[in-house]
C-alpha cells in the first residue's frame, strides 16, 4: 500500500503476536466456557484488529484468511453458531496458520498453501450460510473510463441536506469549498423557503437547499464523492446539462491528480492505445530473454560463470533479508521512559552542582563533596534499575503458549491434565523470555508424560483423576525462580539407578547422595521411558534443558516424594548483561567470579593437597577428591603465593562438575557489566568477558566451563 | 494548523500511523486506547478539532463513543470519523445515527485519511 507507513511493520508483527495470543488462549479457554461472551468478543476484536491492520499493509493474504475466522467468530458471537469442540478445534488449526501467514510475510518464508487453502474451506464450511464477499477489498474505482483532458462538463446541482446534518458535525460550507477545488463553481443560490419564523427556529437544525452549477473536468463520480457522508440521507440530484472541449477557464485550484508510479511499460502502453492486442503482448513478453542467457548465447559468459554470478545474487538477497529480520524491537510503557527522563534530569542537575562545586573547591567543602557524589551514586544506580527495567517483561508472555501445549499433551497421552498458572506479571530480561521457552516446553512435556499416571492408576492410588501441573514464577533476591510442579508419580530412584548403571553412567556399587540420582536424569541420553512416544522418552530433551539453562547463567534442581509429585526449580539471573560477581586477586590482577557458580572458599591444610598421576593435583575438601587448577599458571601470572595452605581455593561448580581454583585473595562482591571480549577482541580460552573495574582497571570474567577443560587438557598432556 | 485531534483505537500499530500522518500534517495528536480512555481524556480539557475513532474496541466502542461524544457541550458539532472494516451498510448506518461525520474504510493509505478529514475539518 503506502511506504510511509512500511515503517510500523514491525509494530504491526509485534502487535499481531499479542493479538494471536489473544485468540489462542481465549479458544482454549472457550472449549471450557463456550458461552462465555465476554470472551468470543475479546477472541473477535483480536482477530478484527489483525485484519484491519494487515490490510493497511497490503497484507492480504492474512487480511483474507484472519477475514474467513472473524465471519465464523462473528456468527458464534452473535448466537448463530454454537462453540462446539469441533468449530474451536477448526479456530484453534486457523490461528496456527494464521501464524505461519505473518511469519510468512515477516520472513519471507514459505507457506503450506494446501493448509490455507483447506483451513479456507473449512472455515467457510463450518461459516455456511455466509456468502458475503472478501470485505477486505475496498470496491476499486479505476474500472471508470477517466476523462479526456480538456473536456469540462457543466453540472446542475440541486442538494437538500437533512435538517440533523449540523449535529454529525458536518458543515455544507466545507462541500462548497471542496466543489470549488473540484472546478468553476458558476452559481450557488440558496432556497431559504423552508427556513420557519424567528422564534421557530432551532438554530442546530439545517432549513436549506442548494442549486449549484459547477463546471469541471471531472466526471460525476468524483462530485459523489463530495457527498459521500450525506448522499443516503439528501436529496440530490446531480445532472449534466453540457460537455465542451475547451479547456477549462479562469483559474482553477484543481487538486493535482494522485496516481503514476513511474512511466508505463511500453507494452502497456501499446496495448492502451489500440496498437497491439495483450495477447500479442503477452506473446512478444514470453519470447523475451534474460540478460544473462543472451550472454551464454553470445558466448560472452560460460553458463557456470552465469550460476556462479546467480547464486550471488541470492545469496545477497537471502542476507538482505535475514538482515531486515534480525532488528527486533521492544515495546515500553511510555511511564517507565518518563521515569528514565525524570532521573535523566536530576543526573543533570547533579552533575551541575559537582561541578559548580569543582570550580571553587576549598578542603573544608569536603563533606558537601561527598554528598554530592553519594547523590550521584544514587542516581546512576537509579537511572541502571530503570534502564534494566526497560528490558524487563512480564514472564506471562512465556507462559502464554502452555495452555496449548498442556491441551494437545493431554489428548495425546489420554491423561486429564490441568495447568495451573501463577506470577505471570514477574519480569524479567527480554532475552531470557525468549530463550526459556523451550526448557519450560521439555519440562512441562516431561511432567505431562513420566510424571503424571495414567488416570485409572491415579484413582487407584486415591488421588484426584484430574492431574495437576503448575507453573511459577517468583523473584528470590537477583534472580527469577521458575518452578514446574506436577502432582504425579514422583521421580522413581530404583529405575533411575538401575538405568544409569546400564548405560554406564554410574558404577554398580557408586553411593549417590538423592541430589546426585536426581541430576542423572539430566545427562545426555538418559530416558526411563519403557517405551518411547510421541510426547517424549526418547532421551533428548533433559541435557538440553540443563545446557540451555547454564547457557543463560541458570540452574536446575529437582525436588520430588515418591506418590506425591515433583518439582523442577529454575534459578535464572534477571539480566544478561550483569553479573553478581566476587572479585579476586592473582599477584597484582584482578579476576572476577561469577557468584552464582562459587560453592565456597576454604583454606586447605598442607596435608589436603595430593597429587595423583593421570590425574594431577587434587584436594580433599571434606573426604571428596576435587582437581585443583593454580590461576597463576592457566593465565601466566606472578603470584603472591604458590602454596596452597597459604592462599584461597574457590570451590567453583559448573554442570554439575566441581572445581577448586586457587587465587590469592579474595577482595569483594560486585555487581559487573559484561564487555563481549568476542565482539572487542576474540575468544580467549577461560575468559567468559571483560568488565572495567571502579579504579578503571579492565578486569576478567572467569568462564567456570573453559576452566574445567584446561584443567582437564593439562592432566592429559602431563599423564 | 495548529488543530488538536483525538484519535481512538485499540490497536497501537492502527494509532501510530493515524498519529503519525496526522502530526506530519501539522496535527497536535491525543491518543486514547478506546472509548472509555477517550472519554476520561476529553472529560481532562483539551477541545478537539476531529475525533477519529475506530468501532471495534473493549471497554467502549466506538458507537457508544460517538453517542457519548455528541452528549457533551465541546463536541456537539465536532466532525468525527469511523475507522471500518466493514464497508457494510448497516455500521454506516448506526455510526450515523450515534452521530458520525463520516467514515474511513480500512486500509486506507494517509493520502485518502488526510483527504477525508480536509473534507469534514472546519476551516
Amino acid at each position: 500500500m503506502s511506504n510511509d507507513f512500511a515503517q510500523f511493520q514491525d509494530a504491526f508483527f509485534e502487535e499481531a503476536a499479542e493479538h494471536l495470543a489473544v485468540v489462542e488462549e481465549g479458544l482454549l479457554e472457550l472449549e471450557r466456557h463456550p458461552e462465555d461472551l465476554d470472551l468470543l468478543n475479546k477472541v473477535f476484536r483480536s482477530a478484527h484488529s489483525i485484519k484491519g491492520t494487515a490490510g493497511m499493509f497490503g497484507f492480504n493474504a492474512v487480511a483474507q484468511f484472519t477475514h474467513k475466522m472473524e465471519t465464523l467468530l462473528d456468527l458464534l458471537r452473535n448466537g448463530q453458531k454454537a462453540v462446539t469442540p469441533s468449530i474451536a478445534d477448526l479456530l484453534l488449526k486457523s490461528t496456527d496458520c494464521l501464524k505461519t501467514l505473518i511469519e510468512s510475510v515477516k520472513t519471507g518464508a514459505a507457506v503450506d498453501e494446501e493448509t490455507v487453502q483447506r483451513l479456507t474451506m473449512d472455515l467457510a464450511s463450518a461459516s455456511a450460510a455466509d456468502s458475503q464477499p472478501s470485505g477486505t477489498s475496498e470496491k476499486k474505482k479505476d474500472g471508470a473510463p477517466v476523462p479526456g483532458r480538456g473536456i469540462t462538463r457543466t453540472y446542475s446541482i440541486c442538494w437538500t441536506p437533512p435538517d440533523w446534518l449540523f449535529q454529525r458535525g458536518l458543515d455544507p460550507l466545507q462541500i462548497m469549498k471542496e466543489l470549488r477545488c473540484l472546478g468553476n463553481l458558476t452559481k450557488v443560490s440558496l432556497d431559504v423557503s423552508r427556513l420557519p419564523h424567528l422564534a421557530d427556529i432551532d438554530p442546530e437544525q439545517c432549513y436549506f437547499s442548494w442549486e449549484l452549477q459547477l463546471i469541471t473536468e471531472k466526471d460525476r463520480q468524483v462530485i459523489d464523492s463530495v457527498f459521500e457522508f450525506v448522499r443516503e440521507d439528501s436529496e440530490l440530484s446531480i445532472e449534466l446539462i453540457e460537455t465542451t472541449s475547451e479547456p477549462p477557464t479562469a483559474s482553477i485550484s484543481a487538486i493535482p491528480t494522485v496516481e503514476s508510479d513511474g512511466p508505463k511499460p511500453i507494452g502497456q502502453i501499446l496495448v492502451e492505445s489500440g496498437v497491439v492486442s495483450t495477447g500479442v503482448l503477452d506473446q512478444a513478453l514470453a519470447q523475451q530473454k534474460r540478460v544473462g542467457e543472451i550472454l551464454v548465447e553470445q558466448k560472452a559468459v560460460t553458463p557456470q560463470q552465469l550460476e556462479q554470478a546467480l547464486q550471488k545474487q541470492r545469496q545477497q538477497e537471502s542476507t538482505a533479508q535475514a538482515k531486515k529480520t534480525d532488528t527486533a524491537s521492544i515495546r515500553v510503557d511510555t511511564a517507565k521512559i518518563d521515569k528514565l527522563i525524570n532521573l535523566v534530569g536530576e543526573l543533570v542537575i547533579t552533575q551541575s552542582m559537582l561541578s559548580d562545586l569543582g570550580t571553587r573547591f576549598e578542603m573544608n567543602q569536603l563533606h558537601v563533596l561527598l554528598e554530592r557524589v553519594a547523590q550521584l551514586e544514587r542516581n546512576t544506580r537509579e537511572i541502571q534499575e530503570r534502564v534494566m527495567s526497560i528490558r524487563m517483561l512480564p514472564i506471562g508472555t512465556a507462559f502464554s503458549r502452555f495452555p496449548r501445549l498442556v491441551r494437545d499433551l493431554s489428548a495425546k497421552t489420554g491423561k486429564k491434565i490441568q495447568l495451573v498458572l501463577s506470577g505471570e506479571e514477574t519480569e524479567l530480561d527480554k532475552t531470557v523470555i525468549e530463550s526459556i521457552g523451550d526448557p519450560l516446553t521439555h519440562l512441562i512435556r516431561n511432567s505431562a508424560d513420566h510424571g503424571l499416571e495414567p488416570p485409572e492408576e491415579r484413582l487407584d492410588n486415591n488421588k484426584p483423576e484430574l492431574g495437576t501441573i503448575r507453573l511459577n514464577a517468583f523473584h528470590e533476591g537477583g534472580s527469577i525462580c521458575i518452578t514446574v510442579e506436577d502432582d504425579g508419580r514422583g521421580l522413581n530412584r530404583t529405575k533411575i539407578l538401575s538405568k544409569a548403571v546400564k548405560q554406564r553412567l554410574i558404577s554398580e556399587n557408586e553411593k549417590l547422595t538423592d541430589e546426585q540420582i536426581w541430576s542423572l536424569i539430566f545427562k545426555p541420553g538418559f530416558s526411563t521411558a519403557d517405551k518411547i512416544t510421541d510426547v517424549s522418552g526418547r532421551g533428548v530433551g533433559m541435557d538440553v534443558v540443563k545446557r540451555n539453562l547454564e547457557a543463560l547463567g541458570g540452574t536446575v534442581s529437582i525436588k520430588t516424594a515418591p506418590g506425591k509429585g515433583t518439582t523442577f526449580t529454575l534459578k535464572l539471573p534477571l539480566t544478561l548483561a550483569i553479573i553478581e560477581g566476587m572479585t579476586v586477586r592473582i599477584g597484582r590482577e584482578t579476576y572476577i567470579v561469577p557468584l552464582l557458580s562459587i560453592l565456597e572458599s576454604i583454606q586447605p591444610t598442607r596435608e589436603a593437597v595430593k597429587t595423583v598421576v593421570g590425574k594431577g593435583e587434587l584436594i580433599n575438601v571434606r573426604g571428596t577428591f576435587l582437581s585443583m587448577v593454580r590461576l597463576y599458571d592457566v593465565f601466566n601470572l606472578q603470584p603472591e603465593h604458590t602454596d596452597p595452605a597459604k592462599s584461597i581455593l574457590l570451590i567453583l561448580e559448573t554442570e554439575g562438575e566441581r572445581v577448586a581454583v586457587m587465587v590469592d585473595e579474595i577482595l569483594g562482591q560486585q555487581q559487573v557489566v559484561i564487555k563481549s571480549m568476542e565482539q572487542n577482541f576474540r575468544k580467549v580460552e577461560g575468559i567468559a568477558g571483560a568488565t572495567i573495574l571502579g579504579d578503571g582497571t579492565v578486569g576478567f570474567i572467569l568462564d567456570v566451563r573453559g576452566l574445567l577443560e584446561i584443567a582437564r587438557r593439562e592432566i592429559a598432556m602431563a599423564a | 494548523m495548529g488543530k488538536t485531534a483525538l484519535i481512538v483505537d485499540d490497536s497501537p500499530t492502527m494509532r501510530q500511523m493515524v498519529s503519525f500522518t496526522l502530526t506530519n500534517a501539522g496535527f497536535t495528536v491525543v491518543e486514547a486506547e478506546h472509548g472509555k480512555d477517550a472519554v476520561n481524556k476529553v472529560a481532562a480539557g483539551p477541545k478537539m478539532d476531529i475525533v477519529v475513532t475506530d468501532l471495534n474496541m473493549p471497554e467502549m466502542d466506538g458507537i457508544t463513543l460517538i453517542k457519548e461524544l455528541r452528549k457533551m457541550a465541546g463536541f456537539k458539532f465536532t466532525p468525527i470519523l469511523m475507522l471500518t472494516t466493514e464497508s457494510a451498510v448497516e455500521k454506516k448506518q448506526a455510526g450515523k445515527e450515534a452521530g458520525a461525520t463520516g467514515w474511513i474504510v480500512k486500509p486506507f493509505n494517509p493520502e485518502i485519511l488526510l483527504k477525508t478529514i480536509a473534507k469534514v475539518l472546519p476551516t
